[in-house]
């Protein structure tokens, strides 16, 4: 069946969200989602462990999309695609705080981007030292979502010296440990997202806030990244089909030489054409679904990212033109072109998901391509 | 070395051509960078059903077919002893 079939049933239908403010912060949402019982939902089973249901993150991303800021939607997206699903792996601390985050009592933040290696994550700084049942924590993390807002981060520390892949983990840090400190990260763009810089000054924790073993951080990054690569592909289906829906309203109402704009072949062939590049996007996301959710197909995801960015920038970019000074009210296209572009750098930019693209060709041009 | 080891590691190493691959083979030599070496990883725990300990999860573990081999095989051992003693 269709990723997007449940979705689509679900246009019709009352959603539980609708009784909260169009400004409600990513942090109030996700306790809200937590309340309704909607974050278990996502997970086949009800089970983080067995991964995601793309059709049932599908139908909550289009629904959140539908009703919040880029902020909010995106605050609720990481840690559903990423955190929880890596959290599972985890014992201890982790399970517990699983356990809260799943009721939408705690708020995780992913904390994998460092201060100064930004894209090369294999090229990190932030530390962390083995001190017989404890571990210490020391290095700062930027432009990290729910970072101000969270009540843990899951942080990809190095535990060697080297670019190697098995010298990464991931340690799972109390927002309120001593030595954690957050501060916004200065943007106007993400509202309600909470996004922030991480500081860890010598952040001692016992040893079981390692979080899916010594040496897995950057292969458990690998699984989980390839998740929220699918995750933004639905999340820009949603965007995309939202606003050529709002821009062709627009263009049907906005009165011009006896008609209205829609009745102008430029204008209409302009909006069909970005139509035709998210239905094609649309259709990759379908093709590409299971084997990134059931398969960690980590080739698939970086398609799909690349793919969710492209059309996300050309759908938005030709409806906010076409919207006139219409398109630069608050809240407008323009406005969300510029949040959008978020699609293109947020977990990978687009060179570096084309090169993991470029890596996975067949050298000899007999195989498979991606 | 087994045929299902080999044909698991053979499609991750580009630069092996037509030569054959033995416990020396360096994978980095043969094309094997960090990338590969995950969803090599991923391979080696889905297809093999084992799961690497993380004291072998080092570079020496990745550095030749035969380090790797020996690792899988401590894991294959590692769990045979675990389904044993749950009989
Ligand atoms: C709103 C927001 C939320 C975020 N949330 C999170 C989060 O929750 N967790 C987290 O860990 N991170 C998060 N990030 C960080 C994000 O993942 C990084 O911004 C991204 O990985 C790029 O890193 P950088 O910004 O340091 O870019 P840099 O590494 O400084 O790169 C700058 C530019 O250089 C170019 N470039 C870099 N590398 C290459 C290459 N190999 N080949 C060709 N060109 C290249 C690209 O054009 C790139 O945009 C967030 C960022 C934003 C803006």
């Amino acid at each position: 069946m269709s990723v997007f079939a449940a979705r689509e049933a679900a246009a019709g239908t009352g959603s539980p969200l609708a009784t909260l403010p169009a400004d409600t912060s990513g942090a109030d949402l996700w306790h809200a989602l937590g309340a309704q019982n909607r974050l278990a939902g996502v997970y086949r089973g009800n089970d983080p462990r067995r991964g995601v249901d793309p059709a049932a993150l599908s139908t909550l991303l289009t629904d959140v999309d539908r009703r919040f800021g880029v902020g909010s939607t995106l605050a609720v997206t990481v840690p559903l695609a990423t955190c929880l699903p890596l959290l599972a792996h985890g014992t201890g601390p982790a399970t517990h705080t699983l356990a809260d985050s799943l009721d939408g009592h705690t708020v995780v933040a992913l904390a994998a981007t460092d201060e100064d290696s930004g894209c090369d994550l294999a090229a990190l700084d932030t530390r962390v030292t083995f001190d017989g049942d404890r571990v210490r924590l020391d290095g700062t993390k930027r432009w990290i979502t729910n970072a101000t807002t969270c009540g843990a981060a899951l942080v990809l520390a190095r535990h060697r010296p080297g670019p190697h892949f098995t010298n990464f983990t991931w340690v799972l840090v109390p927002a309120d440990a001593p030595g954690v400190r957050a501060e916004p990260a200065g943007t106007d763009l993400f509202d309600g997202s909470g996004t922030g810089h991480l500081a860890f000054d010598g952040v001692r924790l016992t040893r079981e806030h390692v979080v899916g073993g010594t040496g897995r951080g950057l292969s458990a990054f690998a699984a989980h990244i390839a998740t929220e690569r699918l995750a933004g592909a639905l999340w820009a289906v949603a965007l995309c089909e939202r606003v050529l829906r709002d821009t062709a309203r627009h263009l049907g109402r906005r009165r011009q030489g006896g008609g209205v704009l829609w009745d102008r072949e430029a204008i209409r062939q302009r909006w069909a054409g970005a139509l035709l590049r998210s239905r094609q996007h649309r259709a990759l996301t379908e093709s590409l679904t299971e084997a990134v959710a059931a398969r960690r197909d980590t080739a698939a995801a970086a398609l799909l990212k690349a793919s969710a960015a492209e059309t996300v920038e050309h759908v938005l970019d030709v409806c906010a033109h076409l919207q006139g000074a219409h398109g630069f009210r608050t809240g407008g296209p323009q406005q969300l072109r510029a949040q959008a572009a978020l699609f293109g750098i947020g977990g990978g930019t687009t060179e570096v998901v084309l090169d993991i693209m470029a890596e996975t060709a067949p050298l000899a041009g007999a195989g498979e391509l991606p | 070395m087994n045929q299902p080891f080999i044909d698991l590691l053979t499609p991750f190493l580009p630069n092996l051509g037509d030569r054959p691959l033995t416990e020396d083979s360096r994978l980095h030599d043969l094309g094997m960078n960090s990338m590969k070496a995950i969803d090599l990883l991923f391979a080696i725990e889905d297809g093999l059903g084992v799961s690497l300990p993380d004291e072998d999860l080092n570079d020496t573990t990745f550095a030749t077919a035969g380090s790797l081999w020996a690792a899988v095989q401590r894991a294959q051992d590692a769990a045979e002893g675990d389904r044993r003693a749950a009989a």
